[in-house]
C-alpha cells in the first residue's frame, strides 16, 4: 500500500509542482469563457430552460474542466516516463502492474477534481451558482473524471511522440466536448444542420445533460441516463488501462 | 566454430549447483526475438549468491537485453529465468524485491525531483515508511558522497555524481542482489577507480553482484566469473584466471579478442 501511496503522491506533486503549466491554463481559459459567454453575452441571449444562461453554462464549464485535466495528467505523465525512461522506477519495484495503472490513473482524477474545485470556485464567485444535487454532483464529477482518466492512460500508453497527446486533445476531445452541449443544450439546436446530428450521436452530449442536471437541479432522468453512460465509460476505460498493463503494451520489449 | 564452454566444466559450473543450493539468478534457454532479429540466442547461465558476476561483450552482444529479461523489462520469447527460486515472469513482485539496477542511462525522474526526493520516492516504491525511506535516503546521500547536492536537480550534477546517484537509488532497498548495466560507462580515471571501490564494498558486505561491462580491465579486476557474450550467444564462461590461463593469454582482453575474432570468421 505505502508503493502505491507513494507512486499516486507523485502524480499529484507533479501537478501540482508544475501548477503554472497544469492548473493554470485550463483555470484561466475556462474563466475566459465564463466571463465572455456568460457574464458578456449571457444577458443577451435571456434564460434557457429556465434559468440564466450563465448559470445554465456553468455545469458545462465544469465538466469541460474536470474532463480536460484528468485527461491530460495521465497521457502526459505516462508518455513523459516513457520518453525520459523513469517509467523503470515503477515497473522494476514490487508494484503490482495494476496499481501502477491505477496510481497513475486517480493522479489524473486528483487533478480533474482539483481543476474542477478552482472552476466551480471561480463560478461560484461569479454568478452565484450552487450545487442544488450536490452529493449526486460529486458522484457524478468523480465518475467524468475516472473515464476521462483512462482515456488519458490509453493515449499516454498508445502515443509514440509528445504531438499524440496534443493531436488526441485537439481532435478528439475538444470537439466531443465543444459539441457535447457545454455551451448549449441539444433542444436549443433542433433543427440547426450538422450541429444537431453531430450533437446527438456524440455520448460526452448526454453525460453533460446529466450533469448540468445534477448541478441544476433538474429532472432525475438525464442525471441517471448520464451517470449510467459515464460509468459504463469508465468501466471499459479502466478495463482497457489494466489490460495493457498486464501485457506490458509499449512498457515492456 | 562456436565453443559455449571453454573451460574445465567443474571450474566453470558454479558452486551452488555442485552443492544443491538455490542460484541468485538462474537463466535457462533464454531466447528474446525482436522479429528476424535475435537478441539473445539459447543463454543459459547460473549466478550463485554472493557472487561477481561479469557480462561481457560488444556493443549489440545482448548484454542489456538479458538483464532487462531478469528484471522484467524486456518480455522473454522463450526460456526462463528464476531469482532465488521464484520465477522472474510469474513472481515478479518478489523477484523486483530482491533486485537493485542501476541501469546505462542516468535517466532519474528528475524533472521535478531534487536529489533527495528521486530516492525518497523510491524507497517509497519498495514499500518502505516516510521516514525510514528519509533515513536510508540521508544515509546513502551521505556514503555516496551526494550529501551537499541533496536539493539539486537532476540537470545540475556531473556525469560522476549522476552514477553514484544511480548506484544509490538501486541500492534504497537493500537488496540481496545489484544488477549494473555498464556502471562505469563514461566515467573519467579516478571515478572509475572511486566506483570499483563501492562496488568491492558491496561484495564485500554479502551483495550478489551482476554488471555489464565492455571495459575487460573491469571485469578482470572485480569479477569472480565471466560470460562472454556474442551475438546473443554465451561464447564463453569461467573465471578470469582460467580462460587466461587455458588460451595462454596475458589479459582477459587478449582472450575477448581471440574469441570474437574467431566467432566472426
Amino acid at each position: 500500500m505505502i508503493g502505491f501511496l507513494t507512486l499516486l503522491q507523485r502524480e499529484v506533486v507533479r501537478f501540482l509542482k508544475d501548477a503554472i503549466n497544469t492548473i493554470a491554463p485550463p483555470t484561466v481559459s475556462i474563466v475566459l469563457f465564463l466571463l465572455i459567454f456568460g457574464v458578456g453575452l449571457g444577458p443577451r441571449l435571456g434564460d434557457v430552460h429556465g434559468v440564466p444562461y450563465i448559470q445554465f453554462m456553468t455545469p458545462g464549464l465544469l465538466l469541460l474542466a474536470i474532463a480536460r485535466n484528468a485527461f491530460l495528467n495521465p497521457a502526459y505523465s505516462l508518455f513523459q516516463s516513457r520518453w525520459f525512461g523513469n517509467i523503470a522506477d515503477f515497473l522494476v519495484s514490487p508494484l503490482a502492474v495494476e496499481q501502477i495503472a491505477l496510481a497513475i490513473l486517480l493522479g489524473g482524477v486528483a487533478r480533474g477534481m482539483f481543476v474542477g474545485a478552482l472552476v466551480f470556485l471561480a463560478c461560484w464567485l461569479l454568478t452565484g451558482v450552487s450545487a442544488a444535487q450536490p452529493v449526486w454532483a460529486l458522484g457524478y464529477a468523480v465518475a467524468v473524471a475516472v473515464a476521462f482518466a483512462g482515456l488519458g492512460c490509453i493515449v499516454g500508453l498508445w502515443t509514440r511522440g509528445w504531438e499524440g497527446v496534443g493531436a488526441i486533445d485537439t481532435f478528439v476531445l475538444d470537439p466531443l466536448v465543444m459539441l457535447g452541449g457545454v455551451f448549449y443544450s441539444l433542444e436549443m439546436v433542433r433543427g440547426v444542420p450538422v450541429i444537431e446530428p453531430l450533437t446527438a450521436l456524440n455520448p460526452v452530449t448526454y453525460i453533460t445533460e446529466g450533469f448540468r442536471s445534477a448541478v441544476l437541479g433538474g429532472a432525475g432522468a438525464p442525471v441517471l441516463i448520464g451517470l449510467l453512460l459515464t460509468l459504463a465509460l469508465g468501466a471499459i476505460g479502466v478495463g482497457v488501462v489494466m489490460l495493457l498493463f498486464r501485457v506490458g503494451y509499449h512498457l515492456k520489449a | 566454430m562456436r565453443s559455449r564452454w571453454c573451460c574445465g566444466a567443474a571450474e566453470a559450473t558454479p558452486a551452488s549447483k555442485i552443492l544443491g543450493m538455490i542460484p541468485a539468478i538462474s537463466i535457462e534457454h533464454l531466447r528474446k526475438a525482436y522479429g528476424d532479429l535475435v537478441a539473445v540466442d539459447d543463454l543459459s547461465v547460473e549466478i550463485e549468491r554472493g557472487e561477481f558476476f561479469g557480462l561481457l561483450g560488444p556493443n549489440g552482444a545482448g548484454k542489456t537485453t538479458t538483464i532487462n529479461a531478469i528484471v522484467g523489462l524486456v518480455k522473454p520469447t522463450r526460456g526462463r529465468i528464476t531469482v532465488l527460486g521464484h520465477d522472474a515472469v510469474r513472481d515478479y513482485r518478489q523477484v523486483h524485491q530482491l533486485i537493485g539496477i542501476a541501469p546505462q542511462e542516468t535517466i532519474l525522474d528528475g524533472q521535478f525531483l531534487n536529489v533527495r526526493e528521486i530516492l525518497v520516492y523510491q524507497a517509497g516504491y519498495f514499500g518502505i515508511p516516510p521516514r525510514q525511506a528519509r533515513l536510508r535516503a540521508d544515509e546513502l546521500l551521505e556514503r555516496f558522497g551526494l550529501w551537499e547536492r541533496r536539493f539539486a536537480k537532476e540537470q545540475e550534477l556531473s556525469g560522476g555524481q549522476k552514477r553514484r546517484l544511480v548506484l544509490a537509488k538501486a541500492l534504497i532497498h537493500d537488496p540481496e542482489i545489484l544488477i549494473l548495466d555498464e556502471p562505469t560507462a563514461g566515467a573519467d580515471v579516478e571515478m572509475r577507480l572511486h566506483l570499483w571501490e563501492m562496488l568491492r564494498d558491496l561484495h564485500a558486505q554479502g551483495k550478489t553482484i551482476l554488471l555489464t561491462t565492455h571495459y575487460l580491465e573491469e571485469a578482470e579486476r572485480l569479477c569472480q566469473r565471466v560470460g562472454i557474450l556474442h551475438r546473443g550467444r554465451l561464447i564463453s564462461l569461467g573465471t578470469p584466471e582460467q580462460l587466461v590461463r587455458e588460451r595462454g593469454k596475458a589479459h582477459l582482453e587478449d582472450v575477448f579478442l581471440e574469441l570474437i575474432r574467431s566467432e566472426r570468421a
